[in-house]
């Protein structure tokens, strides 16, 4: 006997994205996935996202690591309320392990949550976590080919954040290149340039962030 | 390696089909359908398959994948081309206002089961 379902074979990651979307839609949390390589800049971008919006919203933040709990130290520092998903070897979050880690969060004292997700440029790319918004991260460093070899992560992003810009004399990245790439791949996508140690250019991506998430709270 | 994840949910998801249809039965052979630019190795899921299967009604199971291209039509000349990755230039023409569709599925296509 032959059953013919031509389902989706992630459609219960989905739907479960799904839920959480509806669930921070409807507590009016605005959420993020942040997604990048290994050491692209996530956790120190967020910091200076942060220091910029200066308690003007209420953000919280779900930090996915494979292991350890460093990026959720530094997050903490900063009075934020934080909580770490350690994904035991696996390479991204995934919508279950949000559902799960939001049950520490409470939502009636957030405006916006951002999800750092595990440094990979691949397997993050094929799993919808409940987010309202994902951001690409890349520092100047990796090279500005890197949106032609990982399309599908730049492609279903809404913003692309080029980090530590301050480098961009010591390196031979093209910001030409990529936004011409992006400009194929995701063509609304917003690009900021940023160095988040010193805070060059981080005003404008905290604004457009705080922008966002008004947004989404005269929506409801 | 979000091939094992993805394995995973397939055969939650082909347990389903059968609970659905009432059979307890083995299963022979399972279709699938996953897209050139879908970001999945089917090498790695045929070994992901292997190390999940054992143990449920999969285990032993024929895996079929069908692989489905992407088209790639071209503003600037018009041509409509089949792609087997994701291209940012009209093969043919070299242009750049490119609309790319498909091959992006993901999907568990059927499963056959033992009479």
């Amino acid at each position: 006997m032959k059953i013919v379902a031509a389902k989706k074979i992630l459609k219960a990651n989905d739907q479960l994205a799904e839920e959480n979307r509806q669930k921070l839609t409807a507590a009016g949390v605005f959420c993020v996935n942040v997604v990048g390589s290994p050491g692209a800049g996530k956790t120190t971008l967020l910091e200076a996202l942060f220091a910029a919006l200066d308690g003007r919203l209420r953000p919280a933040v779900i930090e996915g690591d494979i292991a350890g709990s460093i990026d959720a130290e530094r997050i903490e520092k900063l009075g934020v309320p934080v909580v770490q998903i350690n994904t035991q070897g696996a390479c991204h979050l995934d919508a279950s392990m949000i559902a799960a880690a939001a049950e520490d969060l409470d939502y009636s004292a957030i405006d916006l949550l951002l999800i750092e997700n595990v440094g990979n440029l691949v397997c993050t790319a094929g799993f919808d976590l409940g987010e309202h918004l994902r951001i690409i991260v890349l520092s100047t460093t990796e090279g500005d080919d890197k949106a032609a070899k990982y399309p599908a992560i730049f492609q279903g992003s809404h913003a692309l954040v080029i980090t530590k810009a301050d480098l961009l004399p010591h390196t031979n990245f093209d910001t030409r290149r990529i936004a011409a790439d992006m400009k194929r791949l995701a063509p609304k996508a917003e690009t900021f340039q940023v160095a988040a140690l010193t805070g060059e250019g981080i005003a404008p991506a905290a604004e457009w962030l705080a922008a966002k998430c008004a947004a989404s709270a005269t929506d409801d | 390696m979000h091939e094992l994840s993805i394995v995973e949910a397939l055969i939650e998801q082909a347990q389903k089909e059968m609970d659905r249809a009432g059979h307890r039965g083995r299963v022979l052979r399972m279709e699938l359908v996953i897209g050139r630019l879908a970001g999945v190795s089917c090498d790695s899921v045929r070994f992901a398959f292997d190390l999940l299967a054992p143990g449920t009604p999969l285990e032993g199971a024929q895996v079929h994948i069908a692989e489905p291209k992407a088209t790639c039509r071209c503003h600037t000349c018009d041509a409509k081309l089949e792609i087997d990755e994701i291209t940012i230039r009209c093969p043919h023409c070299g242009g750049i206002e490119l609309t790319i569709e498909g091959g992006r599925e993901l999907l568990l296509q059927s499963i056959e089961i033992e009479d």
